[in-house]
């Protein structure tokens, strides 16, 4: 009985105008979005191997452990997800490179490379051009796919009950909750028939052109993906069929819905960030940040300066003494080590700091945006197609574990020659053994499945508990309403 | 009197309404709301303008000498971004004066120079460009978009007028009202009429209110001082609104004309609305790059740039020739006297050299009479540079960036959402036009920053680069920088294309909606 209302539903959605114009636009969206990306993702691509290999070659030219300690492991890049066609997630603003921080000559002494607070690409907002929301999955999605659900939806129960067709319908052996369930099957099925269509000509459009190649996980990921916006799709279904249950005008059932979009949809995700950042504690402006590091390596560069003129007076009181002036010269090199390693730990503390601060108010106002199913969406997208913010964070600790391993190159490679002094950090205390440009750790930014899955697990689960809400709901209101 | 029957009875179905009702609630609520986040975001910027303003105060009190001077001149917050953000918000704010280079919209040049000689002739004339936006501290937290409420109008009210609109011809007609009203002696255009002016009266007290409300909500911080002129900006942003709900009016009164069925209406209506006001601006802007290519424009800029330069760089050279001072820059390093640049007593900017403080040891040491005689020289040189590099770079900003941006404009405003949004942007100042604006108030600035530098005849003296312990520079000399937002009347000016192509759309509908409406059987 249930599938004869399916069918019987989906017949009556698929020869409707509002499918037609469904689906046509959902195409128009998507191929869009298929063209556009083939454009601009070689030019991206390019650029990131481009400047990979010019970073390679730089780390690669220097064979000195010295110089490899000082100047660091090079420029680290993001790698350019082959997937943002699906979930653009700001990347334009949020920096694709790592940065060093220092630059300080003290004595013959300098700094040794250290990393710091990646710098926002500001210009992808400030810039002269009008703002415009990136046509990707996720526009088309969150969109779209709440959008049109409601106009399948909004007369299901209220339209039939008008004309009278709800009743008759019901005077069959038929349960309600069977009717339910074929009005929500139908409907849910017309809106993916038409989404998949869509998508079907985005990734032939994607997958004919040779330049970008999709790896078994990203055709795993589009999976998800695609599950994702069918729940989603599912969500708004339901709830167009519970208003619609309540409300004994369709017309009245129309503008309850469209309004609930709008603040759902259009509003909620920005309003709601915005809004949620005034109750946090404020974050250190950029200016303030630069105080504090520059106040805490004075503080070290004071100390080393003190330490340095005791020496100095030490050495002026025992010059005769060869042994003496061996110790000297040892405590030197130790007083220099600290003050080069210390002033690195403290300047790369400090930069986690601030971040650590910046992301905890970006993660805090996304927790609550997540009132809105459409951010759960976005979020669950971006961890997917390995953009927006999320990735960026993997991407910091990614570049935090190359250092680590980095480092502990340049000092075993230290440790296994015997002629060196040992300190690390200073030219005269390293080994001087040419490094053999083979053996120098390479940055390795790969996302494996997990990697994207596991930030997603918890909006997927929470558009799926939406879902059994919402569903339930619409079997209780329907249950209870009168025909 | 018929005529005014059929409006009180349009009127009175409209109000009594639910889907007025809701729809009412739903915009106030949004407005409060974001009225709320909107003055919050405004205060934050205000305390990040006066915090800003007093770092540069402070560094302009220590600063030693003239050279080094590092000015930043600022843009206050406008206030009428709560209704319409446009530019202003993300827009960089501060901008750098300096006697070398030249205040400009972006800019666009790619210094090849700076990197390969930076020890070239002083430091490289070029174009300065606003720095970052005022407000969020936190720059990750504009991953979340910002909302004025011009958007909610935009967005809701649209969406509310369509809704009135679907079923006034169709729905009558399928429910056979609109034979009995046309029974009676009145016009088919006054029946068409009534409608119209009913229905707008109805889209108007949303309006009206949400804005009693917003101002009701200003009032109370007090940060939004709103002036006479303000409140003329907002009268002409609260009349584009009018004329933009009026096309969504009429777009629905047409495809009503020409259905016949509410149903089959409703569903254009809605697609109509989705993309015109959802997708078309967002797609417009992220499908269509019209202006294309610029690299080709880029490049003869930086040689015409490379140019000036290297003419600079000759007279520079024919000027040491004759000078004690010995050649090519770097040479200053052997020359007496220098060497404690380095001892880190002085300034030491890279690429910047000319601009080192000397430490002199007293003002009759045999090198100051040449470096006032090189700077008295130079110093006029590079600002010339500098005007010169300006005009080519803003030539170039006018060929990339700001072409691009008017295309983009121009393609967008294909929808009257868009024709929408940039009309109340120019009504609030906040517009590219705005942009320019300060731009024109910064370089004119910087010329009056240059006049009072020659009135006190500063390049020739010893204060240009070399600090005086004794008596340090009075920096209360300097002119102080106001900007002061254009005119109501140019403002006018500037929305007045885009509302005149929304009347002009409004017209041309309803003169569409009033011949079918004519000639349909009923």
């Amino acid at each position: 009985m249930i599938w004869h209302i399916v069918t019987r539903e989906l017949f009556d959605h698929l020869t409707s105008l509002r499918f037609a114009l469904t689906t046509l636009i959902l195409v128009a969206l998507m191929v869009t979005n298929a063209i556009v990306h083939l454009q601009t993702h070689p030019e991206r691509v390019r650029k990131y191997s481009e400047k990979v290999n010019a970073s390679q070659i730089e780390l690669k030219s220097r064979t000195q452990l010295y110089a490899l300690l000082q100047k660091g492991p090079g420029k680290l890049y993001k790698r350019p997800s082959p997937l943002t066609f699906i979930a653009d997630g700001g990347d334009a603003l949020l920096p694709d490179e790592s940065v060093g921080g220092g630059f300080w000559r003290l004595y013959g002494l300098t700094y040794i490379w250290s990393m710091g607070v990646p710098r926002l690409n500001i210009g992808a907002i400030s810039h002269l051009r009008p703002t415009a929301t990136a046509i990707d999955w996720v526009f088309i999605i969150t969109y779209l796919l709440s959008f049109i659900p409601l106009l399948f939806t909004f007369d299901a129960l209220s339209g039939e009950r008008e004309r009278g067709t709800l009743r008759l319908c019901l005077a069959n052996s038929i349960s309600r909750s069977v009717l339910l369930v074929g009005k929500f099957l139908g409907s849910l099925i017309t809106v993916l028939i038409a989404f998949y269509f869509a998508v079907l000509f985005n990734l032939t459009i994607i997958s004919a052109d040779s330049s970008t190649q999709l790896s078994g996980a990203d055709w795993g990921r589009m999976g998800f993906i695609v599950l994702i916006a069918s729940c989603y799709a599912g969500i708004f279904i339901a709830v167009g069929l519970i208003i619609s249950a309540v409300t004994r005008e369709s017309r009245l059932s129309l503008v309850v819905l469209l309004l609930i979009w709008v603040t759902v949809v259009v509003f909620m995700p920005s309003t709601l960030g915005t809004l949620s950042t005034k109750w946090m504690p404020p974050v250190q402006t950029h200016h303030q940040f630069q105080e504090t590091t520059a106040a805490a390596t004075d503080q070290i560069h004071s100390n080393f300066l003190n330490k340095r003129q005791a020496l100095i007076e030490r050495r002026q009181s025992a010059e005769t003494l060869q042994e003496e002036a061996a110790k000297i010269d040892t405590s030197e090199l130790e007083i220099q080590q600290e003050l080069v390693s210390k002033d690195m730990e403290i300047r790369e503390r400090l930069s986690r700091q601030y971040l650590a601060a910046q992301s905890a108010q970006v993660l805090r106002a996304r927790q609550i945006t997540r009132c809105s199913p459409a951010a759960m969406v976005q979020y669950a997208l971006e961890s997917m197609a390995g953009t927006g913010f999320n990735r960026h964070l993997q991407f910091l600790e990614h570049c935090h574990l190359h250092i680590r391993q980095f480092r502990d190159f340049i000092v075993e490679m230290d440790r296994a020659d015997p002629e060196s002094l040992h300190f690390i950090g200073i030219s005269k205390g390293m080994s001087k053994k040419p490094v053999s440009p083979e053996a120098i750790p390479v940055f390795e930014d790969q996302l494996t499945f997990q990697d994207t899955l596991n930030p997603a697990l918890v909006d997927m689960l929470l558009l799926i508990l939406l879902l059994g809400v919402s569903l339930s709901g619409a079997f209780l209101v329907f249950l209870r309403s009168e025909i | 009197m018929m005529f005014l029957t059929l409006i009180r009875q349009e009127l009175l179905i409209h109000l009594m309404s639910a889907r007025f009702f809701a729809a009412v609630i739903i915009t106030l609520l949004l407005v409060v709301a974001n009225t709320f986040v909107l003055i919050g975001a405004h205060e934050e910027r205000l305390a990040d303008y006066s915090q800003r303003d007093a770092v540069n105060q402070e560094g302009i009190a220590t600063t030693p000498t003239y050279s080094v001077l590092k000015l930043k001149v600022q843009r206050p917050p406008n206030p009428l971004s709560l209704f319409s953000a446009g530019l202003e918000t993300r827009f960089g704010n501060d901008i750098n004066i300096a006697f070398d280079s030249v205040p400009a919209l972006s800019n666009p040049i790619v210094d090849v120079r700076a990197a390969e000689e930076q020890w070239a002739f002083g430091s490289v004339p070029s174009l300065s460009s606003p720095g970052a936006p005022l407000g969020l501290n936190n720059l990750y937290l504009h991953l979340f978009s910002q909302i004025d409420l011009v958007f909610i109008f935009q967005v809701v009210l649209s969406l509310l007028s369509l809704l009135f609109a679907y079923d006034a011809i169709a729905g009558d007609w399928e429910t056979g009202t609109l034979r009995l009203v046309l029974s009676h002696p009145v016009g088919r255009g006054k029946v068409l009429l009534a409608k119209y002016l009913a229905a707008m009266v109805c889209l108007l007290l949303p309006v009206l209110m949400s804005l009693l409300f917003a101002l009701i909500q200003c009032s109370f911080a007090r940060s939004l001082q709103f002036g006479t002129d303000d409140f003329l900006r907002i009268g002409g942003i609260v009349l584009t609104t009018i004329v933009y709900l009026s096309v969504f009016y009429l777009i629905g009164l047409l495809i009503s004309t020409t259905t016949r069925r509410a149903a089959t209406s409703l569903m254009l209506c809605m697609f109509v609305y989705v993309v015109l006001v959802l997708v078309y601006p967002n797609w417009s802007r992220f499908a269509l790059n019209p202006v294309g290519d610029m690299r080709g424009e880029k490049r003869s800029a930086d040689q015409q740039i490379t140019q000036i330069r290297e003419a600079a760089d000759r007279e520079r050279d024919r000027f040491l020739a004759r000078s004690p001072l010995k050649g090519d820059p770097p040479v200053f390093r052997e020359t007496e006297g220098i060497s404690n640049l380095f001892s880190g007593a002085g300034y030491f900017l890279l690429g910047d050299f000319p601009r080192v403080n000397l430490e002199l040891k007293n003002a009759v040491d045999p090198l100051a009479i040449h470096f006032r005689r090189y700077y008295a020289f130079a110093a006029p040189l590079q600002i010339q540079n500098a005007e010169k590099v300006g005009f080519v770079g803003q030539q170039l900003v006018e060929q990339t960036s700001v072409r691009q941006a008017r295309w983009d404009e121009r393609l967008m405003k294909l929808s009257p959402a868009s024709l929408y949004t940039f009309a109340t942007a120019a009504w609030a100042g906040t517009d590219l036009d705005g942009m320019t604006d300060y731009i024109q108030t910064a370089q004119a600035y910087r010329r009056t920053l240059i006049n009072t530098f020659h009135d006190r005849d500063a390049f020739a003296s010893l204060q240009w680069f070399a600090p005086n312990q004794q008596s340090p520079i009075d920096w209360s000399i300097l002119p102080s920088f106001r900007f002061e937002r254009a005119d109501v009347g140019i403002n006018a000016q500037r929305a007045l294309p885009a509302v005149l192509l929304l009347l002009g759309t409004n017209l041309v509908l309803f003169m569409a909606t009033f011949l079918i409406f004519m000639k349909i059987e009923v």
